[in-house]
């Protein structure tokens, strides 16, 4: 492929990363929430292919294989799954207005451009730009672990961090040990099991997966 | 010469094919309804036929009102004369994305300023949402614009950009770009009061923008004003068609490239009339309160954009 193309494919991949996880952030359903979740996924699984096309790291492949069967397929039909059996949760919580939310993200964004500028200079690879953008991703994800009010999207909000972080690891060393790799996604796959179940235990002691609910254990 | 003379040319044109446009996307609009529709020539003759009518002023309202329909066509004949169409040049190159952004400002200004003269409570509440909506979409209009100036090389010279951008090649999918055209859209909707933010075919509900203001006209006054806001929205759709994405544009004044810039230009409009059609048979009208999380987003589109040109 062409230098300049598979850059601004690239490039383009991450923006819209970044874009999905502000789209997240918006969401008012957990069923859009998660839609969001899989196309972000999905593009992460495409920048590993366009990767590895470009710079022959085959070991990229496989990982962009296993992104798509765990992070677009298997957790989202997971995550659906147990939302439904919850019935509860179509409406998310948040403890911030959308607008609100959403400055908070740009403003996200330029604290990760100002934090990783000065290691951006270190690293020499095809995809080191996206270091800036896999932060803001960490950090978006983790504001929305912060601000979200149910279980389920506080989940979601660490598997796009999960995903932020996978991009950073891309972008500043083509991607990690194949046994660390895999290791990782098993954890994410539990984590996706086990908030499953947290949140079927927690709906069925407090009747709602809003955690703020949790309060009341002190008592 | 030849260059002004078709700079001209093109912004004469471009205040003669709005109607026609206004009158495509409501026929398109009503054939994605399952209906017939009228004409797409009867936006012509509306405002044909209201410009050969008298006018009926309220008792209420001050000199200001007969004024505003003139300062508003006004101001949409000088922007015609600033966006280029078919052709790269404009035949007043003395303003820029900036002034241009400020024009369209003072036309709204004057808008609002006529819903309120006429006293009525309908001209009132839509002058205040008109205002609530200018202060959520002029900083996301200017961003984007400067995005895209910036992406060019920092120059905001209409006919500079478009220059720039056919000259950088595989451009088209740099991240900017995009962002920044996405955000620019949902401003256009925005700004020329379609769907989403607006019901543009309705006089009658308590929710309406762009209409409660000009409940007060009548006669010359309204023509004035319709023909200004179809202009409006084929200003912007040019805007969008030549300045974010300008391949197929006149460069020289050769008249196979005069062709090719005309026909591109036609595609390109068309193509976003028909996308504005789409948008409004699918989508309802947002709930007033709703409508700062749209802005919202197309203002973090277009910061995304200007952070996108210093990230990557």
């Amino acid at each position: 492929m062409d230098a300049a193309i598979s850059g601004n494919l690239i490039d383009l991949c991450v923006v819209a990363m970044l874009l999905l996880s502000m789209l997240a952030m918006t969401t008012t359903r957990i069923a859009q929430l998660l839609n969001a979740f899989a196309v972000q996924s999905l593009f992460l699984a495409f920048l590993a292919f366009v990767i590895a096309d470009s710079t022959g790291h085959t070991e990229l492949f496989i990982m962009g294989g296993i992104t798509f069967a765990v992070k677009v397929i298997g957790i989202p039909w997971a995550m659906r799954n147990t939302a439904m059996r919850l019935h509860a949760g179509r409406e998310i919580d948040s403890t911030m207005g959308i607008p609100g939310s959403l400055l908070v993200s740009a403003t996200l964004i330029i604290v990760a451009y100002l934090v990783t500028e000065p290691l951006m200079a270190t690293v020499d690879t095809i995809a080191r730009n996206c270091l800036a953008m896999s932060m803001s991703v960490i950090l978006i994800g983790l504001f929305m672990m912060v601000t979200r009010r149910k279980a389920m999207a506080e989940a979601v909000g660490l598997l796009i961090m999960e995903n932020g972080l996978f991009l950073g690891v891309m972008s500043i060393s083509y991607g990690m040990p194949l046994v660390v790799e895999m290791g990782i996604f098993f954890d994410v796959l539990m984590v996706a099991v086990i908030v499953g179940i947290f949140a079927l235990r927690i709906n069925k002691a407090f009747d709602s997966i809003d955690t703020s609910v949790l309060r009341r254990l002190k008592e | 010469m030849i260059e002004f003379v078709l700079s001209a040319a093109q912004s004469v044109l471009m205040i003669a094919l709005a109607p026609l446009f206004a009158g495509i996307l409501k026929k398109a609009k009503a054939r994605m309804q399952h209906r017939n529709g009228s004409s797409i020539f009867q936006p012509y003759r509306d405002v044909a036929k209201l410009l050969r009518k008298n006018e009926t002023v309220s008792e209420s309202s001050s000199l200001l009102f007969r004024f505003i329909p003139y300062v508003c066509f006004g101001s949409m004949v000088l922007l015609s004369l600033m966006t280029p169409f078919f052709f790269v040049d404009v035949a007043a190159p003395y303003g820029d994305l900036i002034s241009m952004v400020y024009i369209f400002t003072l036309y709204r200004l004057m808008m609002v300023l006529g819903g309120l003269e006429g006293g009525s409570v309908f001209g009132g509440m839509g002058s205040s949402r008109e205002m609530m909506m200018s202060v959520l979409i002029e900083p996301s209009l200017l961003l984007s614009l400067m995005a895209l100036a910036g992406l060019t090389g920092g120059s905001t010279a209409v006919s500079d950009i478009p220059r720039e951008l056919i000259g950088m090649g595989v451009i088209v999918l740099a991240p900017a770009l995009v962002l920044a055209a996405s955000s620019f859209f949902i401003t256009l909707l925005a700004e020329n009061s379609r769907v989403p933010f607006d019901n543009p075919s309705t006089h009658l509900e308590l929710t309406m923008v762009h209409e409660g203001m000009l409940v007060e006209y009548s006669g010359r006054g309204l023509g004035l004003m319709d023909l200004s806001s179809m202009m409006r929205l084929m200003i912007f759709s040019s805007m969008l068609c030549t300045l974010f994405f300008p391949w197929g544009m006149a460069l020289t004044a050769s008249p196979f490239a005069i062709f090719v810039g005309l026909a591109a230009i036609f595609a390109k409009v068309l193509f976003v009339t028909l996308a504005i059609a789409l948008i409004e048979s699918y989508l309802a009208k947002y709930r007033l309160f709703r409508l700062p999380n749209l802005l919202t987003a197309s203002f973090a589109l277009s910061l995304m954009a200007m952070i996108s040109l210093y990230i990557l």
